[in-house]
């Protein structure tokens, strides 16, 4: 692991690390340097295998957060390339010619977050959702209840109860939660 | 939308004074008009019902995660099959439309397509909060928050998730009210099929099927 990392360390522009377990391995690069690394890894390293790609919303900082780990499936070790792109204009190289299967992958993310993939099969093609006529479901400014309020009729009578005061009140009342 | 639209079957005109009634098909048709008829017709129509509520069978489709409480009901601790009741494969073969917990706007037209493939009668059984008022998903996205909006429910089962005693229960109610004749609700269906379209095509955007699906 030290040897592969002190290679990317050399080899491309790490922005920042954190060692989450042993055998997991967290590397930020910017978005420019994400192909070529993950190709570097792909062909000379164990980690040849994406395992997943995930998005994180950092709707304050305006930036969406691209995951991809990769994985070694001889030596159970991870590493996951991480990198941040700017969340109004999100676009992101695919990486589809490096595993096919991140199409769907990129499907479900330009689907999920509106971040498009040029050049990759089947963007804009419905993975989940059918018929969607909204800002992407799963972007932090989409309001769900709001949403639901518009589409979803609801019966009548339904009671509310906010977690945080039902469980302060609760725990205020009887000094713990449970019985 | 109204050329699509069933309509209930017409009674035929009563037989001529004296004329025998042939090969007959239907009670309707056999019955006719005489006056001796709404009592026969009556206790025919609790026969039928005896034996409908006697035999349903369950189309074997799990929306939700209630579905896990339909398993244990066709092994051998709960076995419904002492009930008549059975898991169809197909919407061709079965009677009885459960949907199983929480609907999501995608499986919705799924459902409506089976039901209304469904051989009549036919009645749909609403197991779970989430098809009563949304349940723990109510401020989803995708999912719907009353199932009455969309589909005829006969016969609502409560709880989060209801145990398959509580099925049992639902599904005892329910055959009761079949053999009472209250479970109506294709005929509410196909009375107000204008309202129910209205309903499913307001959340369907994407409506690519038939008005109605036989």
């Amino acid at each position: 692991m030290d040897t592969i990392l002190d290679e990317i360390r050399t080899r491309f522009a790490v922005t920042w690390e954190h060692e989450q377990r042993p055998d997991l391995l967290q590397v930020g690069v910017e978005p420019v340097t994400v192909v070529p690394l993950l190709t570097w890894l792909k062909a000379h390293t164990p980690y040849v295998q994406l395992t997943h790609m995930s998005v994180v919303d950092w709707l304050e900082e305006g930036q969406f957060q691209l995951t991809y780990l990769l994985t070694d499936p001889e030596g159970f070790r991870s590493l996951m390339v991480v990198t941040r792109i700017d969340r109004e204009e999100a676009t992101a190289e695919s990486v589809w010619e490096l595993w096919p299967q991140a199409v769907t992958y990129e499907q479900e993310i330009n689907e999920m977050f509106g971040i498009r993939f040029p050049g990759s099969p089947r963007q804009g093609v419905p993975f989940i959702l059918e018929g969607w006529d909204d800002i992407p479901p799963m972007r932090r400014d989409f309001d769900t209840v709001e949403y639901m309020n518009a589409h979803h009729p609801s019966r009548p009578g339904r009671e509310h109860t906010d977690p945080r005061t039902y469980v302060g009140k609760v725990v205020g009342e009887k000094g713990y939660l449970h019985d | 939308m109204t050329d699509t639209k069933r309509t209930l079957p017409v009674l035929p005109p009563a037989p001529p004074e004296g004329a025998t009634p042939h090969a007959p098909v239907d009670d309707a048709c056999f019955l006719g008009e005489r006056p001796d008829v709404p009592k026969l017709r009556e206790a025919l129509a609790t026969i039928k019902n005896w034996f409908r509520a006697n035999s349903l069978w369950v189309m074997a489709y799990g929306t939700g995660c209630g579905s896990i409480e339909l398993r244990p009901l066709t092994t051998a601790r709960f076995d419904m099959e002492r009930f008549g009741m059975a898991m169809r494969p197909t919407p061709r073969q079965s009677n009885v439309l459960i949907i199983s917990g929480y609907l999501a706007t995608k499986s919705l037209k799924r459902v409506i397509r089976s039901y209304e493939q469904m051989p009549a009668p036919k009645w749909v059984v609403g197991l779970g909060s989430c098809t009563i008022n949304g349940g723990m998903y109510w401020d989803s996205y995708n999912t719907i928050n009353r199932l009455d909006l969309y589909l005829p429910v006969d016969v609502y089962i409560a709880g989060c998730m209801p145990r398959p005693e509580a099925l049992l229960a639902g599904f005892s109610y329910l055959m009761e009210r079949i053999k009472k004749g209250e479970a109506n609700g294709w005929h509410h269906y196909l009375e107000n099929l204008d309202w129910y379209k209205e309903n499913q095509k307001k959340l369907i955007t994407d409506w690519d099927m038939p008005d109605y699906n036989w």
